[in-house]
């Protein structure tokens, strides 16, 4: 390795195999086995978690449940009692807590742990991984997923490696030869689009990602660019940060084509919205306030924020307010054609004010 | 056709409307200015098609007619003359326009008056009589609060709510917000316009500095003006204007009364120590004194005053945008100003002490976080 003079780290990530549905047929001993589903099974509502018995038949989670139920007659829909996740989280969170202090949730059912000083003296992270699996087996009788690597960015896609109950170590010695191996689509903050504009100049894996210098990155993909070529050098310093507080949680999506016609820019909101309410719900996190982001073709960005009294906490609430500040745009302005639309919500409940950053303008809530 | 008058007059007129005219314009004819007489009265209009201004001047000429003719060279040409009657004569097949003075004779190429778009009649108006006076100090209390965000159009204008016992004036960019009422300018209409912020800047510079009244009419979708011989006709700015009096909090339970000039000469020199994109300055009230301070980390610059004040309510430390402070109290005209104050987290308002018997005038801050460390 390039880094020998530091200390390298040991980094876990450990994400619950299908938490929601898992945790519904572990209480519920009926639907053990069975194809479950996590999520309203009336017409217009939306798998928040599918059990592995439903998957194998397609079923994945933001689906829209009447698609469920076509590819999967049999399925069983639940309500969802995010009470009770979160209990189960609670329980799992303290077991991570008997290794290290260092967790970083990410959500739910999902965390970063820095074991490289760790409280039980282990040496072996793999064998720390383990033993958190067994534990979290013992007491809540659920399956996880470990990746263990040296920085955040390889752990995470390990822990998908072998899923469910999978564990997977990448080491110091592995991670040049898994980076160069890993299909492009896999890299962290490569979405379909720069994917396919990667692929278009060649760029298939870690690999031939190397074979760029950072400027040439830079050239075809901004700042992103110098993020890339870290990145595929496993360079990935972020540190595990257990006082992460989320300020806002969003999404966004960068079209293949730019869009201009409202209703092509209403379906490309909707799936987006989704995307963001089912994360609100792991997360478990209402805001208040939402802000649509628009990118034009020529670069230039607008985002537009309002500000409600109570939280957003209905994907139709969402939808429907989002759709609200569209239609405040001048339609004019789309004609140029949109090739980014990103939706977020912050100024979550019970920390307002905190979002106020030190030497932000405040604005008037109209 | 043909007609003889001032060099200066004409340009006196001109002057007074030329600020219409774009240097870009949508359509090319509003590069000129239309010229059209009737009766030996020349009227010229300039407009942008949002707005036009339109003023008249006697003229010597035998026959009616209306020429086209391109602003810029015309305005020269007039400024760089001494003052003399000239003569225009226009070709009205070729639109061609022969300018001749004493020094000399100037040609230049006209268009056809009938391309010039029609100047909207503002039908089935309202009507409201007041002073440039009054207008001048609503345009001049109000205009630098509104926004440039072109994307929320409706504070792009000043809101005017004309009342049957008062009428208020209102500008916001969503940081700070200024609320200006006339209990002398009534009407019973009812009705609420935003009006354009380009117009009532022309209007600012237009209006005469003797007072005189102003006739304002407006519908749905016009306002018209008219004093002295100038009439200026605005489209309206059709949108929803956000709900400004939710926003202006009454439960102010922290009160600072302070002489206005003193504080704008101490916060003119502390911003010059403050952060250049934040502007901020903090501002500190304990007992009878407010200290100010400002800080730009990157630069090491700091600078502290501290001046005497009267003081209710808790002590309280708050930090404000020191542009908006000083634009705000730059046009107030009180010797001395309350700012009233909830939080630091909330709006302060700025209210004059004295003022005049007809008017009421509050203006509205938002803080800018502080980091407190």
């Amino acid at each position: 390795m390039e880094k020998a003079s530091k200390t390298l780290r040991k980094i876990i990530h450990v994400d619950m195999d299908a938490f929601f549905a898992s945790v519904e047929q572990n209480d519920n001993p009926e639907l053990r086995g069975k194809p479950v589903a996590v999520g309203g099974s009336r017409e217009r509502g939306v798998v928040a978690a599918a059990s592995y018995e439903a998957r194998k038949f397609g079923v994945r989670s933001a689906m829209p449940s009447a698609l469920a139920y076509r590819k999967c007659p049999e399925i069983i829909f639940v309500k969802p009692r995010f009470e009770r996740y979160k209990e189960v989280s609670m329980q799992i969170r303290s077991i991570f807590e008997s290794y290290t202090d260092l967790i970083e949730p990410l959500s739910l059912d999902e965390a970063f742990l820095d074991v490289t000083h760790n409280k039980k003296a282990m040496a072996s992270a793999t064998l720390i991984a383990k033993a958190i699996k067994q534990e979290i087996k013992a007491k809540t009788g659920l399956t996880a997923s470990a990746g263990i690597s040296i920085n955040k960015f390889i752990a995470k896609i390990a822990s998908d490696y072998h899923k469910p109950d999978g564990l997977t170590l990448v080491g110091p010695e592995k991670v040049t030869l898994f980076l160069e191996q890993l299909p492009i689509e896999k890299f962290f903050g490569v979405g379909k689009v720069t994917a396919q504009k990667m692929k278009n100049l060649g760029i298939v894996d870690g690999k031939s990602l190397k074979a760029w210098s950072k400027e040439a990155l830079m050239a075809n993909f901004g700042k992103s660019g110098a993020f890339y070529y870290n990145i595929v050098r496993g360079n990935d310093e972020r540190p595990v940060n257990p006082n992460r507080i989320r300020k806002s949680l969003g999404a966004e999506n960068t079209f293949d084509h730019d869009l201009k016609e409202p209703t092509d820019l209403k379906m490309a909101l909707d799936s987006i919205i989704l995307t963001v309410y089912n994360r609100l719900k792991k997360a478990d996190k209402w805001g208040k306030t939402l802000t649509l982001k628009v990118k034009f073709s020529d670069f230039r960005q607008i985002t537009r924020s309002q500000t409600y009294e109570k939280p957003l906490a209905t994907l139709e609430d969402i939808a429907q307010h989002t759709f609200s500040i569209l239609d405040n745009i001048d339609p004019a302005d789309f004609e140029i054609g949109v090739r980014l639309l990103g939706v977020t919500l912050s100024n979550f409940e019970g920390e307002q004010g905190e979002l106020a950053k030190a030497g932000q303008q405040l604005t008037l809530n109209f | 056709m043909k007609f003889i008058v001032s060099s200066a007059e004409l340009l006196k007129r001109l002057s007074n409307i030329n600020g219409v005219i774009t240097t870009n314009p949508v359509v090319p004819i509003l590069e000129n200015f239309l010229f059209e007489i009737k009766d030996g009265l020349l009227t010229i209009t300039a407009s942008d098609l949002q707005t036009s201004m339109i003023t008249e001047i006697d003229v010597e000429a035998k026959e009616d007619g209306s020429i086209a003719v391109p602003a810029r060279i015309l305005m020269d040409t007039l400024k760089n003359l001494p003052e003399q009657p000239v003569t225009f004569s226009i070709d009205q097949e070729t639109y061609s326009v022969e300018i001749n003075s004493d020094n000399g004779r100037y040609k230049l190429a006209g268009e056809n008056a009938t391309d010039f778009p029609k100047v909207p009649e503002v039908t089935d108006a309202y009507s409201v009589d007041m002073s440039t006076d009054v207008l001048s100090s609503a345009i001049n209390n109000t205009i630098f609060a509104t926004s440039n965000d072109e994307l929320r159009p409706a504070m792009t204008g000043v809101f005017v709510k004309l009342g049957d016992t008062n009428t208020t004036f209102v500008a916001t960019d969503g940081h700070r917000l200024v609320r200006y009422r006339r209990v002398d300018v009534a009407t019973d209409s009812g009705m609420s316009i935003i009006i354009p912020r380009k117009a009532l800047n022309l209007l600012k510079s237009t209006l005469p500095s003797e007072n005189v009244n102003v006739v304002l009419e407006y519908n749905a979708s016009n306002a018209y003006f008219h004093f002295n011989n100038i009439r200026m006709i605005c489209r309206l700015i059709d949108e929803r204007f956000p709900d400004y009096e939710n926003v202006i909090p009454t439960e102010n339970p922290i009160e600072m009364t302070i002489e206005r000039s003193e504080l704008l000469g101490s916060l003119k020199r502390i911003s010059i120590y403050a952060n250049k994109t934040t502007h901020q300055i903090r501002l500190k009230i304990t007992g009878s004194e407010l200290t100010i301070s400002a800080e730009d980390l990157d630069f090491s610059n700091e600078a502290k005053e501290t001046l005497a004040c009267e003081h209710e309510g808790e002590d309280i430390e708050i930090g404000f945008n020191a542009k908006f402070l000083v634009e705000m109290l730059g046009n107030l005209h009180s010797k001395s100003i309350t700012l009233q104050m909830s939080a630091p987290n909330r709006a302060g308002l700025i209210i004059p002490t004295e003022k005049d018997d007809s008017e009421d005038i509050l203006m509205l801050v938002m803080p800018v976080m502080l980091n407190n460390y």
